[in-house]
């Protein structure tokens, strides 16, 4: 670690272009540098930082895919997408940690099961000059959330996690019957990447590069609609906030925990722009940053995948209400979920004056990330809110692991009186054994084919925490 | 099964006499006809008001007060064969005896369904109508049924395990009580599914269950956010149970001549983990004895948790049970002495019952040992 401190120091003297390269040429120099250590620099600002565009309009310009096949070059056409398979696998093996990579296409309604996975991206790119892919983690700071991006919609690009142990089944996708129908993955052409990362490697460099190549490959996907048009444009605009005639219209800010330092963040952890989140106190983000890429998913999650975020369900909501002018939507304050006590009280403090103070809200909505600890933040946090005026709704996932409302909620306040309550915890399916099973090593691939029941909880996008799910926990 | 069957139904049975099918249906059904054991406290039973409540129990062949009207609400050629009599205060300061009389009488009768009450605001009859309807439940195996206000304190005792129609405090609801606990009745004996509380009246017992909507949590959390922020009414989906406060138990006067336990729900076991302890919702603890140990070492030790990021625990295993600072302190003399053996358990995701079930055991095993004092480690 050493060598790497004095040598990024000794680096940064004589940043010249391209950077990238060059940074990559002194690791492979240099044998002294614990591979474990390695960074796949790939986020340069040349010409120092671009200022902000004047008003915050994004323009999501959605291509509908019905058909993902292998061809001799990646291209969009009509609504198949052809993609090089050889040319994917070169790009993204240049990342030097990675040994090879399988890439496999899977289909809605294929006899196919998927796992365990790593994390799950729609494929979309900046349309060119519009702005950063992936800002702060894959392209150069930029802020998210302006210009145009194109989406290819009804595709995604799903990792595999290649350290997942056998025997345990969680984070699956099927492709068919009904758990495909209750999925929102279920329905998506797939272009599952199933890497092999060098031996030896530790957890958080094999997470590290599951991270990199999954945007890395979303974007590359993506970049098949530059230049492309479409009919299917959804403008993100709120400058109507300015706006007289929203007078009387309830405000409402929307507090997010966008992790939870449950288990502790790595160094090379990227979260928003990058950051690993480690530290940090609540900040105010357009809601149109988190649709556009400054948000992906933690390294440890539960419940929630990077394409949820691309589509944050509650985030669609408050804007469409915001639209509709039921709501004036304020913005979002996001915020992590903390471990250590005197973290837990200055981010629940901050983010209830924040909503307050800087957003003038009426009202707060807020949602948790991870297992139960983070409910505790997220209750103290709206019971504050509650107490300076600000009425709430939180949503809550179900921890009654005895089925009892006794043993449901991780948090005691009266005032948070507006629950709406995620459940999963008794919803399943049975299911038989896939003609493909596409997993990280054989062992996981046996756990996969011989599962004959598979949990809500156990499979992708069912028990969303973040305003998806359509599972409701209900007290009898 | 399940359909009531009248003599229209007999006539035209006879006709398909032959089918072996209809003949077994035909003895099923003929074995539903329901002998119902009803119990009421001295008011309703018709000895009296508050100066008979120390009347003890009896018990009369027949229907008496509302059983009248209750029998003629259940499907089916149902009788209230039995009904049991006892003074409110009598069956306050008697349960035990009283239940036992019950269970014994609703086996004498061969009854197949069991009632009591509705109880309305009445407490102690509240609380002796749910003690005998669980027992029932429980000793006898037949669908049982209460009905009381929801203030009622036998309520909250006995919700979880029985169904109790929420009766309302006025007792001039009681032909519409009496309708919803036939209703309920008559679901339980055909084995039908039980709908919502709201749909059939009876107060929620607190059981999880999950229902696939059309709407996602987005639009639901949208709506209930508008109509709180206008005053509006909404319905919360979950409402906070209500616990027994706590107190906190008096100071330690001297901790010089104290002796200090620790207990953790962290999960710290030895390695190797000796009693199997599960790493979620825990139905076990363990204690592992400390009584040479200045300073536990990191390798002999495992974290079976896996609500928390263990690897601090791992690397120094005093961070969760700090045997390394109490030890100091013994020396020094400000504590009299450290526990030979820290107790511990898993507490990820683990129900409360079985939380309160297993503080309980350590509470006791401690008390015994003589300590005077626990440091609870959490995660």
């Amino acid at each position: 670690m050493k060598n790497l401190t004095s040598l990024i120091t000794g680096f940064t003297k004589f940043a010249l272009k391209p950077f990238n390269t060059r940074f990559k040429q002194l690791f492979e120099n240099d044998p002294s540098i614990d591979r474990g250590y390695q960074v796949d620099i790939t986020c340069v600002n040349e010409g120092g930082l671009a200022p902000m565009e004047a008003t915050m309009e994004l323009e999501i310009i959605n291509h509908d895919i019905d058909n993902m096949v292998f061809g001799d070059s990646t291209v969009l056409s009509g609504k198949e997408l052809a993609i090089d398979h050889d040319g994917l696998k070169e790009y993204l093996l240049e990342d030097r940690r990675l040994q090879d990579i399988d890439i496999q296409i899977a289909k809605p309604g294929e006899s196919c099961r998927i796992g365990v996975v790593f994390d799950i991206i729609e494929p979309r790119a900046k349309e060119a000059g519009s702005g950063s892919d992936f800002p702060g983690l894959l392209g150069p700071f930029a802020v998210a959330g302006q210009g145009s991006t194109h989406v290819l919609r009804g595709s995604a690009v799903t990792v595999i996690d290649p350290s997942a142990v056998p025997g345990i089944t969680s984070k699956v996708l099927e492709m068919q019957g009904e758990p495909a129908s209750a999925s929102p993955y279920g329905n998506l052409h797939h272009l599952v990447l199933s890497p092999k990362v060098l031996d030896d490697s530790p957890r958080h460099v094999v997470q590290n590069v599951l991270r990199m190549l999954s945007v890395k490959a979303a974007v590359y996907l993506g970049n098949a609609a530059q230049g492309k048009k479409s009919d299917q444009v959804e403008i993100y605009s709120q400058n109507e906030n300015d706006n007289e005639s929203r007078e009387g219209i309830p405000r409402i800010a929307y507090i997010a925990q966008i992790h939870g330092h449950q288990m502790t963040v790595e160094e090379d952890e990227p979260i928003l722009y990058g950051s690993n989140t480690e530290g940090m106190m609540p900040i105010l983000l357009n809601p149109n940053e988190i649709l556009d890429g400054a948000l992906v998913a933690s390294y440890w999650v539960m419940r929630v995948e990077t394409y949820f975020y691309q589509n944050h369900p509650l985030i669609k909501e408050l804007l469409s209400r915001h639209q509709s002018k039921e709501i004036t939507f304020t913005g979002v304050i996001a915020t992590v979920a903390a471990s250590k006590e005197t973290d837990r009280n200055r981010n629940c403090m901050l983010a209830a004056s924040m909503a307050k103070s800087t957003l003038k809200a009426d009202g707060v909505v807020l949602t948790k990330y991870g297992g139960g600890a983070p409910h505790v933040d997220m209750g103290e946090t709206a019971r504050l809110c509650e107490a300076m005026g600000m009425p709430t709704v939180v949503q809550v996932s179900d921890s009654s692991g005895d089925r009892k409302a006794e043993s449901a909620m991780l948090f005691n306040y009266p005032e948070v009186d507006a629950v709406v309550y995620g459940g999963g915890g008794d919803t399943g399916w049975d299911v038989g054994t896939p003609e493909r099973v596409i997993a990280g090593t054989p062992g996981v691939a046996k756990t996969l084919k011989d599962m004959k029941y598979i949990e809500g909880a156990a499979l992708c996008g069912i028990t969303n925490q973040q305003g998806a799910s359509k599972i409701r926990a209900t007290v009898y | 099964m399940g359909l009531p069957i009248n003599k229209e139904h007999l006539k035209l049975g006879l006709r398909y006499i032959e089918n072996k099918d209809f003949i077994y249906n035909l003895k099923v059904v003929r074995r539903t006809d329901m002998r119902v054991v009803h119990y009421l406290n001295q008011f309703f039973g018709g000895i009296g008001g508050e100066e008979f409540a120390s009347t003890g129990v009896s018990s009369q062949e027949g229907a008496i007060g509302p059983g009248r009207l209750l029998q003629q609400l259940i499907d089916g050629e149902s009788e209230v064969v039995n009904t049991i009599i006892c003074g409110d205060n009598y069956a306050a300061e008697n349960l035990d005896e009283i239940t036992d009389f019950v269970v014994n009488s609703v086996r004498e009768a061969k009854a197949d369904l069991f009632v009591a009450g509705p109880c309305f605001e009445a407490g102690r009859y509240g609380v002796a109508a749910g003690a005998i309807c669980a027992a029932v439940s429980a000793q006898v195996g037949i669908p049982v049924v209460t009905a009381m206000a929801e203030e009622n304190p036998g309520v909250d005792l006995f919700r979880q395990e029985i169904y109790i129609i929420d009766s309302g405090a006025n007792v001039g609801a009681m032909s519409e009580v009496l309708e919803k606990m036939a209703k309920i009745l008559n679901k339980l004996k055909n084995h039908q599914e039980i709908g919502h509380p709201e749909e059939e009246g009876y107060i929620a017992q607190g059981i999880v269950r999950d229902e696939i909507l059309e709407e996602n949590a987005a639009t639901r959390i949208l709506d209930m956010i508008i109509a709180k922020t206008a005053g509006k009414s909404y319905k919360s989906e979950l409402t906070q149970t209500a616990f027994e406060p706590i107190p906190a138990p008096p100071a330690v006067s001297d901790l010089t001549n104290a002796t200090i336990a620790v207990v953790t729900d962290g999960g710290l076991v030895p390695k190797g983990n000796p009693d199997n302890m599960p790493p979620i919702a825990a139905e076990i603890w363990g204690s592992y004895d400390i009584a040479s140990l200045d300073d536990l070492q990191s390798g002999d030790y495992d974290v079976q948790h896996r609500g928390y990021d263990n690897r601090h625990v791992l690397d120094d295993p005093d961070r969760l049970v700090p045997v390394d600072v109490l030890r100091e302190l013994e020396e020094a003399g400000a504590i009299g002495k450290v526990y030979e053996e820290f107790l511990s358990t898993s507490g990820l995701a683990n129900p409360i019952a079985n939380s309160r079930r297993l503080g309980q055991e350590m509470a006791k095993k401690l008390k015994s040992a003589g300590v005077d004092a626990v440091i609870l480690t959490s995660t």
